[in-house]
Protein backbone atom coordinates (compact mmCIF):
# COMPACT_ATOMS: atom_id res chain seq x y z
CA UNK A 1 0.00 0.00 0.00
CA UNK A 2 1.52 3.55 -0.76
CA UNK A 3 2.02 5.79 1.74
CA UNK A 4 -0.13 8.83 1.98
CA UNK A 5 2.52 11.80 1.86
CA UNK A 6 1.94 14.35 5.01
CA UNK A 7 1.44 17.91 3.76
CA UNK A 8 1.50 20.06 6.88
CA UNK A 9 2.77 22.90 4.81
CA UNK A 10 1.02 26.47 5.03
CA UNK A 11 1.53 29.58 2.25
CA UNK A 12 0.96 32.92 3.35
CA UNK A 13 1.74 35.31 -0.15
CA UNK A 14 5.17 33.40 -1.13
CA UNK A 15 6.15 32.59 2.35
CA UNK A 16 6.22 28.99 2.69
CA UNK A 17 6.45 27.14 6.27
CA UNK A 18 6.45 23.45 6.41
CA UNK A 19 3.91 23.07 8.85
CA UNK A 20 1.96 25.70 10.92
CA UNK A 21 3.85 25.36 14.65
CA UNK A 22 5.94 29.21 14.89
CA UNK A 23 7.41 30.07 18.00
CA UNK A 24 6.53 33.50 19.42
CA UNK A 25 8.18 36.82 19.42
CA UNK A 26 10.51 37.72 22.71
CA UNK A 27 10.44 33.84 23.93
CA UNK A 28 12.98 32.13 21.09
CA UNK A 29 15.72 34.42 21.08
CA UNK A 30 17.15 36.16 17.28
CA UNK A 31 17.99 32.37 15.92
CA UNK A 32 19.03 28.50 16.77
CA UNK A 33 19.23 29.50 20.61
CA UNK A 34 17.02 26.83 21.30
CA UNK A 35 19.03 24.23 19.28
CA UNK A 36 20.21 23.23 22.65
CA UNK A 37 16.85 21.82 23.84
CA UNK A 38 15.64 21.00 20.14
CA UNK A 39 15.74 20.59 16.37
CA UNK A 40 14.51 24.65 15.76
CA UNK A 41 14.64 23.93 11.50
CA UNK A 42 12.13 21.43 12.27
CA UNK A 43 9.45 23.87 13.10
CA UNK A 44 7.27 26.07 10.76
CA UNK A 45 8.95 29.18 11.19
CA UNK A 46 10.34 31.13 14.08
CA UNK A 47 9.26 34.73 14.76
CA UNK A 48 12.79 36.70 16.02
CA UNK A 49 12.61 39.07 19.13
CA UNK A 50 10.82 42.51 18.29
CA UNK A 51 13.75 44.31 16.01
CA UNK A 52 14.04 48.16 16.05
CA UNK A 53 16.26 50.80 14.16
CA UNK A 54 18.34 50.86 16.86
CA UNK A 55 19.23 49.16 20.18
CA UNK A 56 17.64 49.50 22.96
CA UNK A 57 18.64 48.53 26.75
CA UNK A 58 15.06 47.66 27.68
CA UNK A 59 13.53 48.50 31.09
CA UNK A 60 15.42 49.06 34.75
CA UNK A 61 13.95 46.66 37.52
CA UNK A 62 12.23 43.68 37.54
CA UNK A 63 11.01 42.57 34.40
CA UNK A 64 9.16 39.22 34.82
CA UNK A 65 6.52 37.68 37.39
CA UNK A 66 5.23 34.43 37.73
CA UNK A 67 1.32 34.69 37.97
CA UNK A 68 -0.50 31.28 37.86
CA UNK A 69 -1.13 29.81 34.57
CA UNK A 70 1.10 32.08 33.20
CA UNK A 71 3.96 35.14 33.57
CA UNK A 72 3.96 39.00 33.05
CA UNK A 73 6.87 41.07 31.38
CA UNK A 74 8.13 44.43 31.19
CA UNK A 75 11.62 43.59 29.33
CA UNK A 76 10.81 46.91 27.25
CA UNK A 77 11.60 45.76 23.73
CA UNK A 78 15.63 45.23 25.04
CA UNK A 79 17.14 44.18 21.30
CA UNK A 80 20.12 44.41 19.27
CA UNK A 81 18.68 47.25 16.78
CA UNK A 82 18.57 46.07 12.86
CA UNK A 83 21.80 46.56 11.88
CA UNK A 84 23.30 43.71 14.06
CA UNK A 85 20.69 41.69 12.93
CA UNK A 86 21.89 41.21 9.46
CA UNK A 87 25.20 41.02 10.67
CA UNK A 88 24.99 38.58 13.49
CA UNK A 89 21.56 36.69 13.59
CA UNK A 90 20.52 36.76 9.61
CA UNK A 91 23.51 34.74 8.18
CA UNK A 92 22.64 32.08 11.42
CA UNK A 93 19.55 31.84 10.41
CA UNK A 94 20.52 31.20 6.72
CA UNK A 95 22.72 28.65 7.50
CA UNK A 96 20.85 26.71 9.81
CA UNK A 97 18.10 26.51 7.26
CA UNK A 98 15.43 28.07 9.45
CA UNK A 99 12.25 29.78 8.11
CA UNK A 100 11.76 33.01 10.40
CA UNK A 101 9.24 35.92 10.29
CA UNK A 102 11.12 39.39 11.34
CA UNK A 103 9.40 40.74 14.20
CA UNK A 104 9.38 44.62 13.76
CA UNK A 105 8.58 47.59 16.28
CA UNK A 106 9.16 51.57 16.12
CA UNK A 107 8.01 54.81 17.71
CA UNK A 108 7.07 56.80 14.49
CA UNK A 109 5.41 55.49 11.55
CA UNK A 110 8.73 56.20 9.67
CA UNK A 111 10.62 53.97 12.03
CA UNK A 112 8.33 51.01 10.24
CA UNK A 113 8.62 51.78 6.92
CA UNK A 114 12.75 52.23 7.11
CA UNK A 115 12.60 48.64 8.86
CA UNK A 116 10.19 47.47 6.19
CA UNK A 117 12.78 49.03 3.44
CA UNK A 118 15.55 47.38 4.79
CA UNK A 119 13.69 44.00 5.04
CA UNK A 120 12.57 44.18 1.61
CA UNK A 121 15.80 44.98 0.67
CA UNK A 122 17.62 41.99 2.24
CA UNK A 123 14.62 39.68 0.76
CA UNK A 124 13.46 38.79 4.35
CA UNK A 125 10.45 36.82 2.89
CA UNK A 126 7.79 37.49 5.78
CA UNK A 127 7.35 40.74 8.67
CA UNK A 128 5.17 41.18 11.55
CA UNK A 129 4.89 43.85 13.12
CA UNK A 130 4.63 44.53 16.60
CA UNK A 131 1.63 47.48 16.82
CA UNK A 132 0.63 46.08 20.57
CA UNK A 133 3.20 46.02 22.45
CA UNK A 134 2.36 47.47 25.74
CA UNK A 135 5.95 47.66 27.64
CA UNK A 136 7.31 50.99 25.94
CA UNK A 137 6.37 54.30 26.99
CA UNK A 138 6.03 55.73 23.94
CA UNK A 139 5.04 53.80 20.57
CA UNK A 140 4.10 51.21 19.11
CA UNK A 141 0.84 50.37 21.61
CA UNK A 142 -0.91 53.26 20.36
CA UNK A 143 -0.58 52.25 16.80
CA UNK A 144 -2.36 49.21 17.69
CA UNK A 145 -5.45 50.60 19.58
CA UNK A 146 -6.46 52.83 16.80
CA UNK A 147 -7.99 51.56 13.58
CA UNK A 148 -7.26 54.55 11.37
CA UNK A 149 -3.93 55.14 12.57
CA UNK A 150 -3.51 51.17 12.04
CA UNK A 151 -5.01 51.25 8.91
CA UNK A 152 -2.28 54.17 7.37
CA UNK A 153 0.31 52.39 9.23
CA UNK A 154 -0.31 49.08 7.70
CA UNK A 155 -1.14 50.49 4.37
CA UNK A 156 2.38 52.84 4.15
CA UNK A 157 4.63 49.46 5.30
CA UNK A 158 2.65 47.80 2.16
CA UNK A 159 3.90 50.23 -0.52
CA UNK A 160 7.05 49.50 0.44
CA UNK A 161 7.18 45.71 1.18
CA UNK A 162 5.82 43.06 -1.38
CA UNK A 163 6.74 39.47 0.65
CA UNK A 164 4.10 38.95 3.60
CA UNK A 165 3.21 41.37 5.63
CA UNK A 166 1.27 39.88 9.22
CA UNK A 167 -0.24 42.53 11.64
CA UNK A 168 -0.02 41.19 14.97
CA UNK A 169 -2.96 42.35 17.04
CA UNK A 170 -3.64 43.58 20.67
CA UNK A 171 -5.96 42.25 22.81
CA UNK A 172 -6.53 45.63 24.53
CA UNK A 173 -8.85 47.18 22.53
CA UNK A 174 -12.30 48.16 22.20
CA UNK A 175 -13.04 46.02 18.91
CA UNK A 176 -11.47 43.27 18.32
CA UNK A 177 -13.10 43.29 14.67
CA UNK A 178 -12.82 46.84 13.73
CA UNK A 179 -8.97 46.67 14.87
CA UNK A 180 -8.52 43.36 12.40
CA UNK A 181 -10.56 44.74 9.98
CA UNK A 182 -8.35 47.93 9.55
CA UNK A 183 -5.50 45.81 9.62
CA UNK A 184 -7.07 43.78 6.35
CA UNK A 185 -8.13 46.63 4.31
CA UNK A 186 -4.56 48.18 5.01
CA UNK A 187 -2.86 45.42 3.37
CA UNK A 188 -1.76 43.17 5.24
CA UNK A 189 -1.80 39.33 4.26
CA UNK A 190 -2.39 37.57 7.56
CA UNK A 191 -2.67 38.74 11.08
CA UNK A 192 -1.25 37.30 14.41
CA UNK A 193 -3.65 37.50 17.76
CA UNK A 194 -2.99 38.17 20.23
CA UNK A 195 -0.12 39.80 21.64
CA UNK A 196 -0.09 40.09 25.64
CA UNK A 197 -2.79 41.01 27.86
CA UNK A 198 -2.08 44.65 29.96
CA UNK A 199 -1.50 42.73 33.60
CA UNK A 200 -0.19 43.67 37.03
CA UNK A 201 1.59 41.29 39.56
CA UNK A 202 1.93 42.41 43.27
CA UNK A 203 4.32 40.82 45.62
CA UNK A 204 3.65 41.91 49.26
CA UNK A 205 6.48 40.65 52.13
CA UNK A 206 5.72 41.20 55.70
CA UNK A 207 8.78 41.98 57.57
CA UNK A 208 9.36 43.34 61.32
CA UNK A 209 5.92 44.50 61.34
CA UNK A 210 5.53 46.12 58.06
CA UNK A 211 4.55 45.39 54.24
CA UNK A 212 7.13 45.99 51.53
CA UNK A 213 5.28 45.63 48.18
CA UNK A 214 6.84 44.83 44.56
CA UNK A 215 4.65 45.53 41.62
CA UNK A 216 5.25 44.19 38.37
CA UNK A 217 3.24 45.91 35.50
CA UNK A 218 3.80 44.77 31.62
CA UNK A 219 2.19 41.80 29.80
CA UNK A 220 0.21 38.71 30.69
CA UNK A 221 1.08 35.49 28.39
CA UNK A 222 0.22 31.97 28.91
CA UNK A 223 -2.00 29.23 29.55
CA UNK A 224 -3.95 31.96 31.49
CA UNK A 225 -4.67 34.22 28.56
CA UNK A 226 -5.57 31.01 26.43
CA UNK A 227 -9.60 31.93 26.51
CA UNK A 228 -9.11 35.28 25.94
CA UNK A 229 -7.17 34.41 22.54
CA UNK A 230 -9.86 32.34 21.54
CA UNK A 231 -12.42 34.56 21.69
CA UNK A 232 -10.54 36.78 20.05
CA UNK A 233 -9.63 34.80 16.99
CA UNK A 234 -13.26 33.38 16.88
CA UNK A 235 -14.66 36.99 16.37
CA UNK A 236 -12.14 38.49 13.99
CA UNK A 237 -12.65 34.93 12.06
CA UNK A 238 -15.94 35.86 11.34
CA UNK A 239 -15.31 39.67 10.21
CA UNK A 240 -12.05 39.02 8.02
CA UNK A 241 -10.47 36.65 5.34
CA UNK A 242 -7.25 36.74 5.55
CA UNK A 243 -5.04 33.91 7.44
CA UNK A 244 -5.38 34.22 10.67
CA UNK A 245 -2.14 32.60 13.12
CA UNK A 246 -3.60 32.30 16.90
CA UNK A 247 -1.43 33.21 20.00
CA UNK A 248 -1.82 32.83 23.39
CA UNK A 249 -1.25 30.04 26.12
CA UNK A 250 -0.50 27.34 23.07
CA UNK A 251 1.25 24.68 24.93
CA UNK A 252 -0.61 21.15 23.95
CA UNK A 253 -1.86 19.77 20.95
CA UNK A 254 -5.26 19.83 22.02
CA UNK A 255 -4.96 23.65 22.35
CA UNK A 256 -3.88 23.79 18.73
CA UNK A 257 -6.73 21.93 17.79
CA UNK A 258 -9.05 24.66 19.46
CA UNK A 259 -7.49 27.55 17.86
CA UNK A 260 -8.17 25.65 14.27
CA UNK A 261 -11.57 24.86 15.48
CA UNK A 262 -12.22 28.92 15.58
CA UNK A 263 -10.19 29.70 12.59
CA UNK A 264 -6.21 29.87 13.00
CA UNK A 265 -4.54 28.92 10.08
CA UNK A 266 -1.44 28.61 12.28
CA UNK A 267 0.15 28.86 15.43
CA UNK A 268 2.28 30.86 17.70
CA UNK A 269 3.97 29.13 20.60
CA UNK A 270 5.28 31.64 23.40
CA UNK A 271 5.41 31.25 26.75
CA UNK A 272 4.86 27.45 26.98
CA UNK A 273 8.86 27.34 25.25
CA UNK A 274 10.13 28.74 29.29
CA UNK A 275 8.48 25.85 30.80
CA UNK A 276 8.96 22.97 28.56
CA UNK A 277 11.48 24.33 25.68
CA UNK A 278 10.72 21.75 23.34
CA UNK A 279 7.32 22.34 23.45
CA UNK A 280 7.39 23.54 20.02
CA UNK A 281 9.00 20.70 18.54
CA UNK A 282 6.82 18.39 19.90
CA UNK A 283 3.35 20.14 18.82
CA UNK A 284 5.29 19.00 15.45
CA UNK A 285 4.97 15.81 16.21
CA UNK A 286 2.14 15.36 18.26
CA UNK A 287 0.23 17.12 14.93
CA UNK A 288 2.18 14.68 12.36
CA UNK A 289 1.19 11.52 14.94
CA UNK A 290 -2.43 12.63 14.97
CA UNK A 291 -2.99 13.12 11.40
CA UNK A 292 -1.39 9.55 10.05
CA UNK A 293 -3.19 7.84 12.99
CA UNK A 294 -7.09 9.48 11.48
CA UNK A 295 -6.34 9.48 8.06
CA UNK A 296 -5.75 13.52 7.21
CA UNK A 297 -3.36 14.36 4.43
CA UNK A 298 -3.29 17.82 4.11
CA UNK A 299 -3.48 20.72 6.83
CA UNK A 300 -6.36 22.12 5.13
CA UNK A 301 -8.57 18.79 5.28
CA UNK A 302 -7.59 18.95 9.37
CA UNK A 303 -8.36 22.24 9.76
CA UNK A 304 -11.45 22.10 7.85
CA UNK A 305 -13.28 19.24 9.80
CA UNK A 306 -12.07 20.35 12.72
CA UNK A 307 -13.65 23.75 11.96
CA UNK A 308 -16.98 22.13 10.43
CA UNK A 309 -18.54 21.14 13.75
CA UNK B 1 17.98 16.25 23.16
CA UNK B 2 20.24 18.91 24.42
CA UNK B 3 20.42 20.29 27.72
CA UNK B 4 16.14 18.68 28.61
CA UNK B 5 16.88 16.20 30.80
CA UNK B 6 15.37 13.43 32.36
CA UNK B 7 16.44 12.02 35.70
CA UNK B 8 15.39 9.90 38.96
CA UNK B 9 15.86 11.28 42.31
CA UNK B 10 17.90 9.14 44.15
CA UNK B 11 17.71 10.59 47.75
CA UNK B 12 16.15 13.82 49.90
CA UNK B 13 17.59 14.32 52.95
CA UNK B 14 17.15 17.06 55.35
CA UNK B 15 20.54 18.79 56.23
CA UNK B 16 19.76 22.10 58.18
CA UNK B 17 16.38 23.85 59.24
CA UNK B 18 15.34 24.57 55.81
CA UNK B 19 17.37 23.07 53.71
CA UNK B 20 17.50 19.89 51.93
CA UNK B 21 20.27 18.01 49.79
CA UNK B 22 19.05 16.15 46.73
CA UNK B 23 20.65 13.85 44.69
CA UNK B 24 19.27 13.26 41.10
CA UNK B 25 20.72 10.93 38.59
CA UNK B 26 21.08 12.27 35.51
CA UNK B 27 22.38 9.72 32.76
CA UNK B 28 22.26 12.56 30.04
CA UNK B 29 24.12 15.05 31.77
CA UNK B 30 28.02 14.00 31.39
CA UNK B 31 29.82 17.11 33.09
CA UNK B 32 28.90 19.44 35.26
CA UNK B 33 31.28 22.72 36.23
CA UNK B 34 31.52 24.96 39.59
CA UNK B 35 29.26 28.02 39.12
CA UNK B 36 26.63 26.33 36.93
CA UNK B 37 22.75 25.20 38.01
CA UNK B 38 19.98 23.14 36.65
CA UNK B 39 16.75 24.22 36.20
CA UNK B 40 14.08 22.10 37.37
CA UNK B 41 9.87 21.95 36.09
CA UNK B 42 7.44 21.80 38.86
CA UNK B 43 4.09 20.38 37.75
CA UNK B 44 1.85 23.03 37.50
CA UNK B 45 4.05 26.16 37.36
CA UNK B 46 5.49 28.16 34.39
CA UNK B 47 8.92 28.99 35.41
CA UNK B 48 11.46 25.77 36.01
CA UNK B 49 13.45 26.33 39.32
CA UNK B 50 16.81 27.28 39.15
CA UNK B 51 19.16 25.61 41.88
CA UNK B 52 23.15 25.69 41.75
CA UNK B 53 25.52 22.67 41.52
CA UNK B 54 26.63 21.63 45.01
CA UNK B 55 28.49 18.32 44.08
CA UNK B 56 29.11 16.18 40.39
CA UNK B 57 30.17 12.61 40.41
CA UNK B 58 29.69 10.18 37.65
CA UNK B 59 26.11 11.67 36.69
CA UNK B 60 24.56 12.12 39.90
CA UNK B 61 23.83 15.65 40.47
CA UNK B 62 23.99 17.04 44.15
CA UNK B 63 21.66 20.18 44.72
CA UNK B 64 20.92 21.62 48.53
CA UNK B 65 17.44 22.96 48.29
CA UNK B 66 15.72 25.68 50.58
CA UNK B 67 12.07 25.59 51.06
CA UNK B 68 10.56 28.96 49.94
CA UNK B 69 7.18 28.59 47.82
CA UNK B 70 5.37 25.87 45.65
CA UNK B 71 8.04 24.96 43.07
CA UNK B 72 10.68 24.26 46.18
CA UNK B 73 7.63 22.41 48.05
CA UNK B 74 6.80 20.57 44.76
CA UNK B 75 10.63 19.32 44.56
CA UNK B 76 11.05 18.16 48.05
CA UNK B 77 7.52 16.38 48.48
CA UNK B 78 8.92 13.82 45.63
CA UNK B 79 9.91 10.36 46.79
CA UNK B 80 13.00 8.94 45.85
CA UNK B 81 12.64 6.93 42.90
CA UNK B 82 10.23 9.39 41.00
CA UNK B 83 11.42 11.23 37.76
CA UNK B 84 12.18 14.98 37.02
CA UNK B 85 12.54 16.81 34.09
CA UNK B 86 15.49 19.71 33.90
CA UNK B 87 17.55 21.72 32.06
CA UNK B 88 21.28 21.49 32.54
CA UNK B 89 23.72 22.60 32.81
CA UNK B 90 23.10 25.83 32.11
CA UNK B 91 25.53 29.45 32.95
CA UNK B 92 28.85 29.88 33.19
CA UNK B 93 31.22 28.93 35.96
CA UNK B 94 33.88 30.08 38.68
CA UNK B 95 37.10 29.97 37.33
CA UNK B 96 39.23 27.29 38.63
CA UNK B 97 42.90 28.75 38.97
CA UNK B 98 45.95 28.80 41.45
CA UNK B 99 45.15 31.49 43.54
CA UNK B 100 45.07 31.16 47.21
CA UNK B 101 41.03 31.30 47.80
CA UNK B 102 38.74 32.76 50.12
CA UNK B 103 35.28 31.31 50.07
CA UNK B 104 32.36 33.10 51.18
CA UNK B 105 29.00 31.69 52.00
CA UNK B 106 25.91 32.95 53.52
CA UNK B 107 23.21 31.02 54.08
CA UNK B 108 21.79 28.60 51.13
CA UNK B 109 24.36 30.70 48.87
CA UNK B 110 27.09 27.98 50.56
CA UNK B 111 25.86 25.53 47.60
CA UNK B 112 27.89 26.27 45.25
CA UNK B 113 31.05 26.82 47.31
CA UNK B 114 31.37 22.94 47.93
CA UNK B 115 32.11 22.13 44.49
CA UNK B 116 34.20 24.60 43.95
CA UNK B 117 35.97 23.80 47.33
CA UNK B 118 36.28 20.12 46.50
CA UNK B 119 37.63 20.90 43.02
CA UNK B 120 40.31 23.45 43.96
CA UNK B 121 41.50 21.25 46.38
CA UNK B 122 41.60 18.93 43.91
CA UNK B 123 44.13 20.73 42.62
CA UNK B 124 46.09 21.77 45.64
CA UNK B 125 45.09 24.93 45.83
CA UNK B 126 44.63 26.49 49.10
CA UNK B 127 41.10 27.56 49.86
CA UNK B 128 39.67 28.57 53.30
CA UNK B 129 35.83 28.26 53.56
CA UNK B 130 34.24 30.64 55.42
CA UNK B 131 30.17 30.77 55.89
CA UNK B 132 27.61 32.92 57.75
CA UNK B 133 23.94 31.51 59.11
CA UNK B 134 21.56 32.39 61.00
CA UNK B 135 21.76 30.46 63.88
CA UNK B 136 23.27 26.71 64.79
CA UNK B 137 20.17 25.16 63.18
CA UNK B 138 20.49 26.84 59.72
CA UNK B 139 24.31 25.77 59.18
CA UNK B 140 24.42 23.63 56.32
CA UNK B 141 26.02 20.70 56.45
CA UNK B 142 26.24 18.31 53.72
CA UNK B 143 25.44 14.84 54.13
CA UNK B 144 29.05 13.01 54.62
CA UNK B 145 31.09 15.63 54.72
CA UNK B 146 34.38 15.32 54.76
CA UNK B 147 35.48 17.21 58.12
CA UNK B 148 33.46 17.57 60.84
CA UNK B 149 33.87 20.29 63.41
CA UNK B 150 31.16 20.33 66.26
CA UNK B 151 28.25 20.34 63.51
CA UNK B 152 30.30 22.98 61.51
CA UNK B 153 31.25 20.65 58.69
CA UNK B 154 33.44 21.59 55.68
CA UNK B 155 34.12 25.32 57.13
CA UNK B 156 37.16 26.71 58.22
CA UNK B 157 34.99 29.42 59.76
CA UNK B 158 31.36 29.83 60.82
CA UNK B 159 29.86 32.98 61.79
CA UNK B 160 26.11 32.70 63.36
CA UNK B 161 23.58 35.97 63.81
CA UNK B 162 23.10 34.50 67.26
CA UNK B 163 26.50 32.82 68.12
CA UNK B 164 24.73 29.87 69.01
CA UNK B 165 27.90 28.18 67.13
CA UNK B 166 30.66 29.78 66.29
CA UNK B 167 31.38 32.96 65.79
CA UNK B 168 29.04 35.43 66.72
CA UNK B 169 27.32 37.93 64.25
CA UNK B 170 27.14 38.37 60.39
CA UNK B 171 29.97 36.98 58.27
CA UNK B 172 30.83 40.80 56.43
CA UNK B 173 31.70 41.37 60.44
CA UNK B 174 34.58 38.82 59.75
CA UNK B 175 35.58 39.94 56.31
CA UNK B 176 38.45 41.92 57.18
CA UNK B 177 40.01 39.56 59.83
CA UNK B 178 39.62 36.78 57.65
CA UNK B 179 41.78 38.44 54.72
CA UNK B 180 43.92 39.58 57.12
CA UNK B 181 44.78 36.46 58.54
CA UNK B 182 44.30 34.08 55.49
CA UNK B 183 45.64 36.59 52.90
CA UNK B 184 43.69 35.21 49.75
CA UNK B 185 44.55 36.21 46.02
CA UNK B 186 40.76 35.64 45.48
CA UNK B 187 37.50 35.99 47.08
CA UNK B 188 34.50 33.91 45.83
CA UNK B 189 31.59 34.47 47.01
CA UNK B 190 27.30 33.60 46.32
CA UNK B 191 25.03 35.03 49.50
CA UNK B 192 22.21 37.60 49.43
CA UNK B 193 22.79 40.54 47.39
CA UNK B 194 24.18 42.75 50.42
CA UNK B 195 26.45 40.86 51.47
CA UNK B 196 27.52 40.53 47.69
CA UNK B 197 28.02 43.77 47.41
CA UNK B 198 29.78 43.99 50.54
CA UNK B 199 32.08 41.05 49.70
CA UNK B 200 32.91 43.16 46.34
CA UNK B 201 33.36 46.24 47.75
CA UNK B 202 35.99 45.31 50.53
CA UNK B 203 37.87 42.89 47.67
CA UNK B 204 38.15 45.99 45.67
CA UNK B 205 39.70 47.79 48.61
CA UNK B 206 42.22 45.25 48.85
CA UNK B 207 42.58 44.79 45.37
CA UNK B 208 42.32 40.86 45.31
CA UNK B 209 40.38 39.07 42.18
CA UNK B 210 36.61 38.91 43.32
CA UNK B 211 33.42 36.58 41.53
CA UNK B 212 30.60 36.44 43.05
CA UNK B 213 27.67 33.92 41.80
CA UNK B 214 24.32 36.28 41.49
CA UNK B 215 20.44 35.17 41.66
CA UNK B 216 17.62 36.45 39.51
CA UNK B 217 14.08 35.10 38.56
CA UNK B 218 14.37 33.37 35.34
CA UNK B 219 12.36 32.42 32.76
CA UNK B 220 14.30 31.18 29.57
CA UNK B 221 17.51 29.72 31.17
CA UNK B 222 19.77 30.47 28.10
CA UNK B 223 19.24 34.47 27.92
CA UNK B 224 16.76 34.83 24.83
CA UNK B 225 14.10 36.47 27.11
CA UNK B 226 16.20 39.11 28.47
CA UNK B 227 13.90 39.01 31.92
CA UNK B 228 17.27 38.30 34.10
CA UNK B 229 19.27 40.94 33.13
CA UNK B 230 21.90 43.00 35.65
CA UNK B 231 23.87 46.21 34.96
CA UNK B 232 27.86 45.70 34.34
CA UNK B 233 30.30 48.12 34.21
CA UNK B 234 32.71 47.23 31.26
CA UNK B 235 35.29 50.19 30.67
CA UNK B 236 33.20 53.05 30.93
CA UNK B 237 29.89 51.71 29.43
CA UNK B 238 27.03 50.01 31.49
CA UNK B 239 26.22 46.65 29.27
CA UNK B 240 22.88 44.57 30.25
CA UNK B 241 24.24 40.76 31.09
CA UNK B 242 21.34 37.82 31.48
CA UNK B 243 22.02 35.95 34.87
CA UNK B 244 21.26 32.98 33.51
CA UNK B 245 23.64 32.75 30.93
CA UNK B 246 26.29 35.26 30.77
CA UNK B 247 25.94 34.70 34.58
CA UNK B 248 25.41 33.54 37.40
CA UNK B 249 29.19 34.07 38.13
CA UNK B 250 30.49 37.52 37.45
CA UNK B 251 33.36 39.74 38.10
CA UNK B 252 33.04 41.53 41.11
CA UNK B 253 34.40 44.91 40.14
CA UNK B 254 32.09 45.34 37.24
CA UNK B 255 28.33 44.46 38.90
CA UNK B 256 26.79 47.85 38.98
CA UNK B 257 24.86 48.04 42.59
CA UNK B 258 21.85 49.81 42.60
C1 LIG C 1 21.46 30.78 39.54
C2 LIG C 1 20.62 30.47 40.75
C3 LIG C 1 21.03 29.51 41.63
C4 LIG C 1 20.27 29.19 42.74
N1 LIG C 1 20.69 28.21 43.57
C5 LIG C 1 19.95 27.83 44.61
C6 LIG C 1 20.36 26.75 45.45
O1 LIG C 1 21.43 26.16 45.26
N2 LIG C 1 19.55 26.40 46.48
C7 LIG C 1 18.36 27.04 46.73
O2 LIG C 1 17.65 26.65 47.65
N3 LIG C 1 17.95 28.06 45.95
C8 LIG C 1 18.70 28.48 44.90
N4 LIG C 1 18.26 29.51 44.09
C9 LIG C 1 17.00 30.18 44.41
C10 LIG C 1 15.81 29.31 43.98
O3 LIG C 1 15.79 29.24 42.57
C11 LIG C 1 14.50 29.88 44.50
O4 LIG C 1 14.50 29.80 45.89
C12 LIG C 1 13.31 29.10 43.99
O5 LIG C 1 13.16 29.35 42.62
C13 LIG C 1 12.06 29.48 44.72
O6 LIG C 1 10.96 28.79 44.16
P1 LIG C 1 9.61 28.57 44.96
O7 LIG C 1 8.55 28.26 43.98
O8 LIG C 1 9.81 27.58 46.04
O9 LIG C 1 9.35 29.94 45.65
P2 LIG C 1 8.52 31.18 45.09
O10 LIG C 1 7.23 31.19 45.81
O11 LIG C 1 8.51 31.21 43.63
O12 LIG C 1 9.44 32.36 45.57
C14 LIG C 1 10.00 32.44 46.85
C15 LIG C 1 11.09 33.46 46.78
O13 LIG C 1 12.11 33.05 45.87
C16 LIG C 1 12.31 34.03 44.85
N5 LIG C 1 12.48 33.35 43.57
C17 LIG C 1 11.51 32.76 42.83
N6 LIG C 1 12.00 32.25 41.68
C18 LIG C 1 13.32 32.53 41.71
C19 LIG C 1 14.36 32.28 40.81
N7 LIG C 1 14.14 31.68 39.65
N8 LIG C 1 15.58 32.70 41.14
C20 LIG C 1 15.79 33.35 42.31
N9 LIG C 1 14.85 33.60 43.19
C21 LIG C 1 13.63 33.21 42.90
C22 LIG C 1 11.07 34.86 44.84
O14 LIG C 1 11.31 36.18 44.41
C23 LIG C 1 10.63 34.83 46.27
O15 LIG C 1 11.26 35.80 47.02
C24 LIG C 1 19.04 29.87 42.98
C25 LIG C 1 18.62 30.85 42.09
C26 LIG C 1 19.39 31.16 40.98
C27 LIG C 1 18.94 32.21 40.04
C1 LIG D 1 9.28 37.60 27.64
C2 LIG D 1 8.39 37.97 26.48
C3 LIG D 1 8.85 38.84 25.50
C4 LIG D 1 8.04 39.20 24.42
N1 LIG D 1 8.53 40.04 23.46
C5 LIG D 1 7.77 40.34 22.38
C6 LIG D 1 8.27 41.16 21.32
O1 LIG D 1 9.42 41.60 21.34
N2 LIG D 1 7.46 41.45 20.27
C7 LIG D 1 6.18 40.95 20.19
O2 LIG D 1 5.49 41.21 19.23
N3 LIG D 1 5.68 40.15 21.18
C8 LIG D 1 6.43 39.84 22.26
N4 LIG D 1 5.92 39.02 23.25
C9 LIG D 1 4.55 38.50 23.13
C10 LIG D 1 4.53 37.07 22.60
O3 LIG D 1 5.09 37.00 21.31
C11 LIG D 1 3.09 36.51 22.57
O4 LIG D 1 2.30 37.31 21.75
C12 LIG D 1 2.46 36.45 23.95
O5 LIG D 1 3.42 36.05 24.90
C13 LIG D 1 1.26 35.54 24.03
O6 LIG D 1 1.58 34.20 23.72
P1 LIG D 1 1.88 33.07 24.84
O7 LIG D 1 0.73 33.08 25.79
O8 LIG D 1 2.03 31.79 24.08
O9 LIG D 1 3.15 33.49 25.50
C14 LIG D 1 6.74 38.66 24.34
C15 LIG D 1 6.27 37.78 25.32
C16 LIG D 1 7.08 37.42 26.39
C17 LIG D 1 6.56 36.46 27.42
S1 LIG E 1 15.93 33.99 31.99
FE1 LIG E 1 15.63 34.55 29.93
S2 LIG E 1 17.32 35.82 29.58
FE2 LIG E 1 17.72 35.02 31.52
Amino acid sequence: MAVKTLDLSVEINGFEMKNPIITASGTYGYNNEFDVFCDVKALGAIVTKGITLEPRSGNEGERIFETTGGMINRIGLENIGIEAFLKEKLPVLNKCGIDFILNIAGNTPEDYIKLAQIAQKNNIKAIELNVSCPNVQHGCIEFGTNKQTLYELVQMVRKNYEHCLIVKLSPNVTSAEEIAEAAQNGGADAVSAINTVRGMGVKLDFLNGRFKKTTVSGGLSGQCIKPVALSFVDRISKVIDIPIIAIGGITSFEDVLEFFSVGAKAVQIGTANFTHPNAAEKLVNDLKKFMIQYNFSNLSELQQAVKGV
Amino acid sequence: MGKNNQGTIKDIQKISEEVYSVKIYAPTVDEILPGQYISILCEGLTFRRPFSVSDFDNHIITVLIKKRGKGTEYILSRKVGSSIEFSAPLGNVFSVENKKTLLIGAGIGAAPLFYLNKKLKELKVKTFFAAGFLSKDDIIVTPHPTLSRKGRGEYDFVSTDDGSNGNKGSICDYLEKLIAEFKPEKIVSCAPRPVLKIVAQTAQQHGLDCEICMEKVMACGIGVCRGCVIQLMQGDRVINKTVCKDGPVFNGKEVVWQ
